[in-house]
């Protein structure tokens, strides 16, 4: 199905969209003319708006007289280092950093896609494909980083060596699963959500289907809470000191 | 019983390949097929996970109804194993957004 164009990506392939045939250039493929993507504007919407907020955050920080927006962010910051410190122990804060970015990013990008006019990133399944080797690289190198690269590849032959022939493939086959699922999980989510509310809005009223648009705004929650949780027991499981 | 069972099903596999001989100028593999076992599949996953999920909801609200002190907790469980069971309907659901366009 041909991809309709967003105004934000309109504006984009008019003015900009020099630099980035460039670019395809550059790796190797042809020019087009609509360069930009749907998803590729928004989410670089969504980076711009996070790094905005940040940026207008942070001077207004003060320990004596804390404003509105400190109070919302500190309520965010409690709660995923509190979360980080409780799935993967006394180490969590040391990767909250991520645990966190990876909320806030995908929870705007879900979120901007109720916007209308707007479409959330995380529909492409490119996205959240990348969100997700973005988790997988990034815990199995804290693996590394904390247990050493011999150690952490004794964790897949399984706890007796005798199984190992057994363990290994296993192993194997459920890391690798774990991208997958995280990637089709949000991707079919936001994707659902999205055909849900247009299905129903060609089968009945104009404002009916209004109730699936807050069913996706729990969902995009919900979703953005559980790529965060699952990354952090990933994190979790291949940070595990055996003390 | 069990032989009778396992000659049926050997007789079923061998029947088989003359579904194929159906539609000769069909491009898809599948072809009319698709539609149909779109619907019985989903139906099939929606049908599952609800009772999972159902399941899932039932021993929650027991837990937090013998031990409301542990409700925190209880409800973190809950949300963690909907999400995951909700994830195998959503993966047939994708797989028939792949096959039917």
């Amino acid at each position: 199905m041909p991809e309709t164009e967003l105004w934000i990506t309109r504006i984009f392939n008019d003015y900009l969209a020099g630099p980035a045939n460039a670019i395809l250039i550059l790796i190797g493929r042809a020019a087009d003319p609509h360069p930009w993507a749907n998803f590729i504007v928004m989410q670089i919407l969504v980076a711009a708006i996070v790094i905005v907020v940040f940026a207008i955050l942070r001077p207004r920080l003060s320990a004596e007289r804390p404003g509105k927006l400190q109070h919302t962010f500190e309520l965010v910051y409690e709660f995923v280092y509190g979360q980080a410190a409780e799935q993967v122990g006394h180490d969590g804060p040391r990767y909250a950093a991520f645990f966190g970015t990876i909320f806030i990013f995908i929870l705007f990008s879900n979120l901007i896609g109720i916007i209308p006019g707007f479409e959330s990133p995380t529909m492409n399944p490119s996205v959240p494909a990348g969100c997700a080797l973005a988790v997988f690289a990034y815990y199995n190198f804290a693996g590394i980083q904390a247990n050493g690269i011999g150690k952490y590849l004794s964790h897949f032959v399984g706890p007796m060596l005798i199984l190992a022939p057994l363990m290994i493939p296993i192993e194997l086959i459920s890391h690798m699963a774990r991208p997958l699922s995280l990637t089709i999980r949000l991707y079919a989510n936001m994707f659902a959500g999205e055909k849900v509310t247009a299905v129903f809005l060609g089968l009945t009223y104009f404002l009916i289907p209004a109730v699936f648009m807050g069913l996706h705004v729990f969902v995009s929650l919900l979703q953005a809470y559980i790529f965060m949780l699952l990354t952090m027991l990933y994190v979790a499981g291949a940070v595990v000191h055996d003390h | 019983m069990t032989k009778k069972f396992l000659f049926l099903t050997i007789l079923l596999l061998l029947a088989s390949p003359m579904v194929f001989a159906q539609t000769p100028g069909n491009p898809t593999p599948g072809g009319h097929w698709v539609p149909i076992s779109a619907g019985f599949s989903m139906a099939i996953a929606s049908g599952l996970c609800g009772l999972a999920q159902a399941r899932a909801v039932a021993a929650c609200a027991e837990g937090m109804a013998r031990n409301p002190g542990a409700a925190a907790a209880i409800r973190f469980a809950l949300l963690l194993g909907l999400v995951l069971i909700e994830s195998l309907a959503l993966y047939t659901f994708l797989i028939i957004f792949v096959k039917v366009s």
